[in-house]
């Protein structure tokens, strides 16, 4: 049987950042996260603890029976990687549109301009979507564009290629080429926590292969990115994400937006979908 | 000269952009303000015991707010000084209605929103009254035809307010003086703040 | 979609006659809005672009861009088109999308389009019409221009502490000889545009503006 929306698994803080007891909302529920001696918890408001993982440097929750362990990202694990804990931003939007945005290209030369991309290198050239049944994930691979400075470390423009997963309708890690390390792929996510259907808390987190910068550059870089989005997702009309075609018009750039569209619908993701046209 | 710099900060915005127009090298050192609280490290407080951002260092000197700074950054340039005083005053105001306003919807810091937002449009009204009378007299900038460091100082939080759900859609002239500003020669953005893709010619 | 749009017209029409609302709305004033600029406007809870073109023609549309919702007001004007800042699409004069940054080659469908609404200028002030009208933008009578306030009052409250029944232009007169057009914006708020006699200083007005404000605001607190 399919999830329902309170069966996924949830980011609520940082495993760095728990020390006061922190309230906060998830799916539009007051939850309680903090630490008690060793261990952490999170109760919802009527006290009940609530299931906990620590993984990639958050604390995740969930409010109802998850069937399925949290996903895993087994290329983080490489030795040798800077893991880092970007802190979280609140916006006013849906969830799904902060992973809809995290999953486009076509942004970069007018929202990230000068750092992941720059006119005239706007085209968006054909990629490959897919969702695997097998593991019910969305998957964009040979995504390529070209980027001033595609990383804190960079130097020049470079060709990048990317790739997109989907693991949870809330969460979306991307890989990217590596410019210190031909051949490996530096890991970075987007972990949103939805506080409401139109208001997010997101929680980037990054494994890096970079021996130049400082953790605090690491961390600097990607605030200033996702702030530069900030501005975008909170001024979309309607805040809500719609899942039926006709209200938005998708092109070809669009194929991993749209493929994330018709997977959410498929499993019945609706929190914070907006199902008809308004 | 070395600026302790927070990418988000609107205060140290306003350095990077007054080096920027004055053509000034600049050293950022980033600190990492969110989530880490490193500007109240023992390091960092070694340097501010106040514990806030942005901390400019030259030699032996340290300075620990914007308006000393942007002071400082123009000692030789009296292009960039005029009636300046009341709005670096103004700007201090500001941080602490719409900058609180901001901190409370990015961060999550604690505030009394409504009364922070309040003041903020009290504040915005004042701006918007100002340049008006400023635009009659043939003025875009704060104190005259030219910006000085007022305008540098105020730009930044006026610019950020929407981050803080303080809309600017009501302030003609505030929109125009911004677009002043934005479209100075040196100038640099800030998340948030995007540039005038208008100026660059079409593909 | 042709067919429900025109009985949302109808449908908004019908209320606004209802409301006693007017056919021209003004939105700002002319030297608001230069060429190369521009700005949103909300018009009877209505979100909108006002944009002017390189060569000064002003276009009123829908503050929504067809591809992926994004507030066209915060785009971007190049020449005779506006492009969205998310995506960079650009929209020629007619509405119609006319570039694609993502597809350079592609040539993008007439249907992508943004949505219009009639716009005119008029004694340096801008006036939108939300449904097709055939009445005239009103005539400010020599009167010049001065500035516009958003007033945190529902329309119809600042109408009745002004004295005078909703129309596109009251004529206050007065010391300053005031004309006046509200824009209602929200359900709570508006924006008052200001004409005065062409000889009276400006700064004068303004101030006399914000008082007049500050007293239909505390009058309602
Ligand atoms: N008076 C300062 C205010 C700057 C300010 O508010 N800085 C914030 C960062 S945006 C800060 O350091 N806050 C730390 C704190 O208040 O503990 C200035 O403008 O220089
Ligand atoms: S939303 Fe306007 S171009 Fe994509
Ligand atoms: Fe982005």
């Amino acid at each position: 049987m399919r999830e329902a929306v309170d069966d996924h698994w949830y980011p609520v803080g940082l495993l760095s950042g728990l020390e006061d007891t922190r309230k906060t909302l998830l799916l539009g529920r007051e939850i309680a996260v903090g630490r008690n001696g060793a261990g952490v918890f999170v109760r919802d408001a009527a006290g009940r603890a609530l299931p906990t993982v620590a993984r990639f440097g958050h604390l995740w929750t969930s409010p109802g029976q998850p069937t399925r362990d949290l996903f895993t990202i087994p290329e983080a694990d490489t030795p040798g990687r800077q893991l880092v804990d970007v802190g979280s931003v609140r916006v006013k939007c849906s969830p799904l549109r902060a992973v809809e945005n995290f999953l486009d290209i076509a942004h970069f030369p007018f929202v990230h301009t000068d750092i992941l991309g720059a006119e005239p290198h706007t085209e968006v050239e054909r990629y490959q979507v897919d969702i695997r049944e097998e593991v019910d994930e969305v998957w964009a691979t040979e995504v390529k564009f070209f980027q001033p400075q595609a990383a804190r470390s960079a130097e020049g423009g470079i060709k990048t290629e990317y790739m997109y997963r989907v693991p949870a309708p809330t969460c979306a890690v991307l890989y990217k080429t590596c410019p210190p390390r031909p051949g490996e792929w530096d890991v970075i996510t987007l972990f949103v926590q939805p506080l409401t259907e139109e208001w997010c808390e997101v929680w980037p987190w990054m494994a890096l292969y970079d021996d130049q910068s400082t953790m605090a550059e690491m961390v600097s870089f990607q605030q200033m990115i996702f702030m530069q989005d900030r501005s975008i997702l909170e001024n979309q009309i309607p805040r809500k994400l719609p899942l039926d075609p006709g209200m938005e018009v998708p092109t070809q750039a669009d194929m991993t937006s749209v493929a994330y569209r018709r997977w959410l619908k498929r499993i019945g993701y609706t929190y914070g979908a907006q199902l008809v046209a308004a | 000269m070395i600026l302790y710099d927070y990418i988000l900060s609107a205060s140290c915005y306003q350095v990077r952009l007054m080096a920027a127009l004055l053509g000034q090298p600049l050293t950022t050192r980033a600190v990492n303000f969110h989530p880490a609280k490193e500007h109240k490290s023992p390091e960092m407080l070694k340097l501010n015991p106040k514990g806030t951002l942005p901390v400019l260092q030259d030699g032996d000197l340290v300075l620990t707010e914007s308006a000393e700074i942007l002071r400082y950054l123009t000692r030789d340039t009296p292009d960039w000084r005029g009636q300046d005083e009341v709005w670096l005053s103004f700007a201090a105001a500001l941080n602490g209605s719409i900058g609180t306003a901001r901190l409370h919807d990015i961060l999550s810091y604690d505030a009394d929103i409504d009364a922070v937002r309040r003041a903020g449009v009290q504040h915005l009204r004042q701006l918007e009254a100002h340049l008006v009378e400023q635009r009659f007299d043939g003025m875009i900038f704060l104190t005259g035809h030219t910006p000085t460091i007022a305008d540098i100082a105020c730009f930044p939080t006026t610019a950020l307010a929407p981050d803080g759900g303080v809309s600017l859609d009501v302030y003609p002239s505030i929109r125009l003086w911004m677009r002043a500003i934005r479209s100075l020669p040196g100038f640099i953005e800030m998340p948030g703040i995007h540039r005038l893709h208008e100026l660059e010619a079409a593909p | 979609m042709g067919r429900l749009d025109f009985a949302r017209c109808a449908l908004l029409e019908c209320v606004l006659r209802e409301r006693g609302a007017v056919d021209w709305i003004a939105v700002g004033l002319s030297v608001d809005v230069p060429a190369g600029t521009v700005v949103p406007r909300r018009v009877n809870d209505t979100d909108m672009a006002i944009w002017c073109s390189a060569a000064g023609k002003l276009h009123a549309w829908g503050d929504r861009c067809p591809h992926r919702g994004m507030r066209l007001s915060h785009g971007f004007v190049r020449g005779e088109t506006l492009s969205c800042i998310y995506h960079g699409w650009q929209y020629g004069m007619d509405g119609t999308c006319s570039y694609i940054p993502a597809h350079p080659q592609l040539e993008p469908p007439k249907t992508i389009c943004a949505r219009s609404y009639a716009c005119n200028e008029q004694d340096q002030m801008i006036w939108v019409a939300l449904a097709p009208t055939q009445a005239k933008t009103p005539d400010a009578e020599g009167r010049r221009p001065v500035r516009s306030l958003e007033i945190t009052l529902p329309v119809a409250k600042v109408a009745e502490g002004l004295g005078h029944p909703m129309s596109s232009l009251m004529v206050l007169g007065g010391v300053y000889d005031l004309a006046v057009a509200l824009q209602p914006s929200t359900q709570h708020s508006c924006v008052l545009h200001a004409f005065a006699g062409a000889d009276q200083e400006r700064k004068q007005v303004s101030r006399h503006l914000e008082k007049m404000r500050a007293e239909l605001e505390s009058a309602d607190a």
